[in-house]
């Protein structure tokens, strides 16, 4: 109290002072934040609006012709029909695969656990020409497959095996988390109260994995659907046998752009309703009230 | 009745159960109390054979569940042990109704399906739980969810039950409601009962006799008297917040036992064969009397001065440090303390009975 007078003119001095910086400050943080939502609407604007043109090119008048056109035809039932047999095959080979990697400590085990990611990140051409030299005649396990005189490439059964050589790793990882993050303590509450292993996997471990093995299965049928380069260099592209509706795009181009746009709506429909299923499964809990 | 003979396990080199042994009497509720991470879970992991012992034996009704039999190695699985556990986490299966979890042992008995139903139904009775039968777990309080456990554990009429601190799950407020639900259950049921807890009160509140833990072995088993008053490790004494001493048995006087700790003389119980020996003593901090001047009619009582340190007020007690050349803890009612006028740095003198002293060798410290 005894220098009131300096004691306020300091004050005054820091007021000024922070006055200056928060003007500053703020204007840097109102720049960011507008920088900011410039980057998003750009980036949300690159991601939408290829699909978006896509849309833009379809003709309404020109759907039921379109649906007509055998070549169109003949892709979708391809399409449907290699992509449900190669998720039906990676349900049968990935669900137990990810239970045993999810439940079992062995030696390599991180290894084998690599390996399973692999073709997630593998360029689809390369996976194309790993298939051929494996399952060609010349390949790998040619000489097994001619000597019960079966070809594979340029077949049906080329385009299945790779769609599930893509597609299932999908399926493995999500099954594994399933398996993997559910609470220990449950399952040794069903170990103490029935002895049958199986009735437990079936009664408590599969349930409380479905969901994620559902999501993991409907992920493997899309990306199935939309397999392209594997599926050009290793089963070929010949239509009703090989020509599934990613390499029906691709041929029809430049012949017939219109049934292109056809059969991209198709499969951006069937992305758009698989990642709307996936993010219900992920939000839906037992026993909500109602 | 569960019988364990000097059971070991170590995790990466670390003995967390050490040569323990155990035994819980046909329909006797004994608690197993001590620290987090004193090996209680583990433990109750071995009984339920959930975890395999390094060695040791387990017996359930003198059944041999772990252990070597002649030349046989014996590790019956969880379900062959009849036995029922109630896990510290809820444990229900998320994904179906209450019914159907306490149902879910009784359908690997290969009972009809009316019996199934009729038991069931008498146990969401028992628990209380009828009108949550078609309730999904996560519809349920932590209370009701462990109630709904134990009915689960229960439906397959075990021979024994572990439960594994089952008042952790409930919301703070509710837990004293559901330790006196827990207690009532357990008295109705008469059966063979482990109940780990870490919460004193809760021990003597629920069991019979007390196990305390530590070391990986059992430090000591007993009612509350022989628990507090008879303390018999250096271990026990520290959890439970009892004084604890070392000293010297100088001689028998007056038929009583003269003791020293810290060069200060003091009458304690005649034990004859501590006499000439270095002896470890405890004082219940509630036996010890605070007073500001010196006891005129000191009858027997032992008596040391010394300066208060520190008052800590608990609920409606408070803890007094007196520093009297070593530390004493004395607990007296918090009225006694504004009634006395003492605050910290005051001269107090503590008077408490010769029998109030427990005298012991801890041969485990000694060794």
């Amino acid at each position: 109290m005894a220098h009131p007078s300096i004691n306020n003119s300091q004050d005054i001095k820091t007021k000024k002072h922070t006055n200056e910086t928060s003007k500053i400050s703020r204007f840097i943080d109102k720049t960011t934040i507008a920088l900011l939502i410039i980057i998003v609407i750009i980036y949300v604007a690159f991601l939408t609006l290829p699909v978006i043109s896509v849309f833009l090119k379809l003709d309404l008048t020109q759907i039921s012709s379109q649906l007509q056109n055998p070549g169109i035809i003949k892709a979708i039932e391809l399409s449907l029909y290699t992509s449900l047999i190669a998720t039906l095959l990676s349900v049968i080979l990935a669900v137990p695969t990810g239970y045993f990697l999810a439940t079992r400590k062995f030696y390599g085990k991180t290894v084998i656990d690599t390996l399973m990611d692999l073709p997630l990140v593998l360029p689809p051409a390369v996976a194309g020409i790993a298939l051929l030299y494996t399952f060609a005649p010349g390949g790998l396990l040619g000489p097994v497959f001619n000597s019960f005189d079966i070809i594979i490439p340029g077949y049906t059964a080329a385009v299945i095996i790779a769609q599930i050589f893509v597609a299932s790793p999908f399926l493995i990882r999500s099954a594994k988390i399933g398996f993997e993050k559910q609470d220990q303590t449950i399952y040794n509450s069903a170990k103490i109260l029935t002895g049958s292993r199986l009735r437990v996997f079936f009664t408590i471990s599969l349930p409380l994995a479905m969901r994620a093995i559902i999501s993991g299965t409907i992920m493997t049928w899309a990306r199935a659907m939309g397999e392209f380069g594997a599926t050009l260099m290793f089963a070929g592209n010949l239509p009703g046998i090989t020509q599934t509706i990613p390499l029906a795009i691709y041929t029809m181009l430049y012949s017939d752009p219109l049934a292109g746009v056809m059969l991209s709506i198709i499969l951006i429909s069937i992305s758009f309703a698989v990642i709307i299923i996936v993010k219900l499964l992920e939000q839906k809990r037992y026993g909500y009230k109602k | 009745m569960i019988k364990i003979e000097s059971l070991s396990k170590s995790f990466n080199e670390k003995k967390v159960i050490n040569n323990l042994s155990l035994e819980v009497q046909k329909n006797e509720v004994i608690a197993l109390l001590g620290p987090n991470g004193s090996g209680k879970t583990t433990l109750l992991n071995m009984i339920a054979g959930l975890l395999r012992p390094d060695s040791g034996n387990i017996y359930i009704n003198n059944i041999m569940v772990n252990g070597t039999n002649g030349t046989k190695k014996v590790n019956l699985n969880p379900f062959e042990r009849q036995i029922g556990y109630v896990f510290q986490t809820i444990s229900l299966f998320p994904h179906m109704k209450i019914q159907d979890n306490i149902s879910y042992g009784l359908k690997s008995l290969h009972l009809s399906k009316f019996e199934v139903k009729k038991r069931t139904s008498a146990l969401l009775d028992f628990v209380g739980l009828r009108e949550h039968a078609l309730s999904y777990p996560s519809q349920l309080s932590g209370g009701q969810q462990q109630r709904a456990a134990l009915a689960r554990s229960l439906a397959t009429e075990p021979q024994v039950i572990l439960l594994d601190e089952p008042v952790s799950a409930t919301d703070p407020q509710l837990k004293e409601t559901f330790r006196l639900e827990l207690k009532k259950y357990l008295q109705t049921l008469e059966i063979t009962t482990l109940y780990v807890t870490h919460n004193l009160s809760e021990a003597f509140m629920m069991a019979d006799k007390i196990a305390v833990i530590g070391n990986g072995h059992i430090e000591q088993v007993g009612n509350r008297a022989e628990i507090f008053d008879k303390t018999q490790s250096t271990y026990v004494a520290k959890f439970l917040g009892i004084n604890i001493f070392e000293g010297k048995a100088v001689k028998e006087q007056n038929g009583l036992l003269l003791i020293e700790i810290n060069g200060i003389p003091l009458m304690s119980a005649l034990t004859p064969e501590f006499v000439g020996k270095n002896v470890t003593i405890t004082l219940k901090p509630e036996d010890i009397t605070l007073l500001t001047k010196e006891p005129v009619n000191t009858n027997s009582d032992n008596s040391i001065i010394g300066v208060i340190t520190e008052i800590v007020q608990m609920h409606s007690t408070a803890q007094v440090t007196v520093d009297a050349g070593f530390p004493v803890k004395a607990r007296i009612a918090f009225t006694t303390i504004k009634n006395l006028g003492i605050t910290v740095g005051d001269k107090v003198y503590m008077s408490f009975s010769p029998l109030s002293l427990n005298v012991f060798s801890d041969t485990e410290k000694r060794k």
